[in-house]
């Protein structure tokens, strides 16, 4: 399989009450398309900074970041975040003055990615086939539940027709049985939509069903095999 | 769901905050419109009424400069050689100005009595008041020293014809109205070039002496008294034949119910006006003048420096040197273009000379809107100012609760200044509701707020009127003040503040401005942000 997502020789340190923290070290790894992936590590071992690097939110010190094969400089970090991936967060990121819809349509009226006229009837499409039925997806977003937020927000994700989706933590607020219903989404993803999937977690079920857990460690990432 | 489309959502889904802000731009509004409004109504009020004034500009000598620069000179010899040089309204140096394209017409008058020719075939009309059946003794006396000193006196003779003559064709009383021309024409450039025996004349002075146009008519400049009778001139030099070429008529006659009907003498009668050019009255008066000269100058020393100069003998070629033009009057196209006039040819007027525009005490009646007008637009500046902070302000602290939604945007690849965008939309749709409440309220408020401070501005000015002494519609022959007399009543009846289109389109201008600045601070801290830092802390 080829590699969507190529990180080579990635540093971040930041000061720390005058101390340098290195937290990614000459990390280099291979993200290949269509697979389920979990990154695992203790707590401040910077899943969550390789997260954002990686999904353009941040700059690393030093190191390259390919997607597709280009440079993620060279694309330019908004048209990288528009265009090319999705992020999923565990405080989903909805926007509250909008209706679940209008929440999945954000993400398309961004996004420069070719997608289909109809723009609503797709929204409620995807919507609907995470179990968000028509009368949820015209209400507010507060009025609905976690689970039925983290779902709105990975419709989100998809709504733009990007191949990488990233998630932090997408299950932490949820409970185990929603948690498997979200990972399960997750799965069907990317293997039945070819869809690379990144998921910084912590939870060994999470972990579990994915295709490949990666662990971070000294600022490097390792596969668990 | 673009940024504006978003924007709309923000602002219809968000009442409470929506309802505020809409509130705050309604305060706002009503002031900028209190103000405006005022302040518009001020300046039209002035506008109005400069355009009531007859747009008259005077060129003169300005003499307090004259005398201000006489006393500057220590030099004797120079201040000699001034005063021989004395300032004057030299015709050449008004012509350029009035080669302007806003000049309609000037005057610069002369007034002369004259009396009926030689021959006594012109008569003038009479009133038949009391003082016309006491002319004799009416006119008073005529005293002079003679030769050997001894005090001369015979009965004035009271003249009958009021001459006012006009160095250009044309006058702006007949432009005004209060002359017009029923038969002929008004005298022309080239008759007052050559000074031709040219006149216009009432028709009931035409009328009397069963004239037209066309026809001769014989005046005289003067009578000749026993003083003028030592010059040696004849009743026939001072005989002035002229062509009627016009026929006037007037709005102003003098009845026995006018004021001074009693009192009027012969010349002050409209109807024995007689409009005539000034260099005709010059060269009538020219043999006169000669002979004056001649007689001083036999009688003074030959080394006197005045009469032994022959070019200061009056003669046709000399005749500007000998006439006094005190001013020239100018009407302009329009009361408005005065200011600008003025301004242009300021710089080109010689050293003593002034353009004037008399409006001084328009300036003085129109201080309390001036005041007024100053007041609203300071009160104006100092509600965009505090609205730029208050909504700044808003801005900024409502930026602190919405980081969450910014971090979201920027995470789905949405750019800062779509960011920036969204909120100058929900800012201004905000905006646009809350000015557009305060039109209708601000309106009716600025029209009582108007009044009532106008009034008290008028009762805390010390502005006195001045007494009318014009009484009735008494044309009076002398007068060569074409300024219009106006009142504070005039200028307060001008007075109506009136929510204008252009106002309303100068406030929603300046409330897009306030929303415009009002977000640029904001715009920095939404610059600064970071997507990572937003949502990580969310998270």
């Amino acid at each position: 399989m080829s590699e969507i997502l190529k990180l080579e020789n990635i540093n971040y340190s930041y000061i720390d009450g005058g101390y340098e923290r290195q937290i990614l070290k000459d990390l280099s790894y291979g993200f290949e398309a269509g697979k389920f992936y979990t990154i695992l590590g203790p707590s401040g071992s910077g899943k969550t900074t390789l997260l954002s690097i990686i999904a353009g939110l941040d700059t690393p010190n030093s190191g390259e970041i390919y997607f597709d094969g280009k440079n993620i400089k060279e694309i330019g970090l908004y048209k990288y975040r528009r265009n090319s991936i999705s992020i999923v967060f565990q405080q989903y990121n909805l926007i509250s003055y909008l209706t679940a819809v209008e929440n999945v349509m954000l993400a398309m009226s961004e996004t420069d990615n070719k997608l289909p006229k109809d723009r609503k009837n797709v929204a409620y499409n995807l919507l609907a086939r995470f179990g968000i039925v028509r009368s949820k997806a015209d209400r507010m977003v507060n009025q609905l539940s976690g689970g039925e937020q983290q779902r709105v927000a990975i419709a989100r994700s998809l709504a733009s027709n990007v191949n990488l989706i990233f998630a932090d933590e997408p299950t932490g607020n949820l409970d185990t049985a929603t948690e498997k219903e979200i990972i399960a989404i997750f799965k069907e993803l990317s293997h039945e939509f070819s869809k690379t999937i990144i998921v910084v977690t912590h939870s060994d079920t999470v972990s579990a069903m994915s295709d490949q857990r990666v662990l971070l460690k000294e600022g490097k990432l390792h596969d668990i095999s | 769901m673009n940024f504006i489309n978003r924007a709309f959502k923000n602002v219809t889904r968000k009442i409470s905050k929506t309802i505020l802000l809409v509130l705050t731009f309604f305060l706002i509004g009503n002031l900028v419109i209190i103000g405006l409004g005022v302040s518009s109504a001020s300046e039209s009020a002035k506008i109005l009424t400069r355009q009531k004034m007859r747009a008259v500009v005077t060129y003169a000598i300005d003499y307090n400069k004259v005398s201000r620069y006489a006393e500057s000179i220590e030099d004797e010899d120079e201040l000699e050689e001034f005063y021989k040089n004395y300032p004057r309204v030299k015709i050449a140096d008004v012509e350029p100005i009035l080669q302007d394209q806003r000049v309609r017409i000037a005057n610069s008058i002369s007034n002369n009595m004259w009396y009926s020719g030689s021959d006594n075939s012109f008569d003038f009309v009479h009133l038949g008041n009391s003082r016309e059946q006491n002319m004799d003794e009416s006119g008073g006396q005529s005293c002079w020293y003679d030769e050997s000193g001894t005090m001369q006196c015979e009965n004035y003779k009271e003249p009958y014809f009021f001459i006012k003559s006009n160095l250009y064709p044309g006058m702006i009383e007949f432009e005004d109205g209060d002359y017009r021309i029923v038969n002929g024409r008004f005298y022309n450039q080239e008759e007052i070039d050559r000074g031709a025996g040219v006149c216009v004349i009432s028709e009931n002075l035409a009328q009397t002496n069963g004239v037209g146009v066309g026809d001769q008519i014989t005046l005289a400049s003067s009578y000749n008294s026993s003083y003028t009778k030592r010059f040696g001139i004849t009743d026939e030099e001072l005989d002035v034949p002229l062509e009627i070429v016009g026929i006037f008529a007037h709005n102003s006659p003098l009845t026995p119910d006018s004021p001074n009907y009693d009192y009027a003498s012969p010349y002050e009668n409209p109807d024995n006006m007689i409009f005539v050019p000034t260099t005709t009255v010059f060269m009538a008066q020219l043999p006169m003048q000669q002979k004056n000269f001649d007689y001083y100058a036999a009688q003074a020393d030959p080394d006197d420096e005045y009469y032994s100069n022959p070019d200061n003998r009056p003669s046709a070629d000399n005749m500007e040197q000998n006439m006094y033009i005190e001013n020239v009057t100018i009407l302009l196209d329009d009361p408005l273009n005065v200011d600008k006039f003025i301004e242009d040819h300021q710089s080109t007027l010689s050293q003593f000379a002034s353009l004037d525009a008399n409006n001084e005490e328009f300036k003085r009646l129109a201080k309390p809107l001036d005041t007024l007008s100053m007041y609203a637009n300071f009160i104006v500046w100092l509600v965009v100012i505090n609205a730029i902070v208050i909504i700044t302000l808003v801005t900024a602290l409502t930026l602190k609760t919405r980081e969450y939604e910014i971090g979201v945007l920027l995470s789905v690849g949405a750019s800062k200044i779509k960011v920036i965008a969204q909120f100058f939309v929900e800012l201004a749709i905000v905006a646009i509701l809350g000015f557009s409440l305060s039109v209708v309220s601000g309106s009716l408020i600025a029209k009582r707020i108007g009044n009532t401070v106008l009034e008290a501005q008028i009762a805390t000015s010390d502005l006195e009127e001045e007494e009318d002494f014009n009484s009735g519609n008494y044309l009076d022959p002398w007068s060569t003040d074409y300024t219009t007399d106006i009142t504070l009543e005039d200028l307060v009846s001008e007075y109506e503040v009136t929510v204008s289109p252009l106002i309303i389109a100068e406030i929603f201008v300046l409330g897009l401005g306030i929303v415009l600045i009002s977000v640029v601070i904001p715009s920095f801290m939404i610059m600064r942000y970071n997507p990572k830092k937003i949502l990580m802390n969310q998270n």
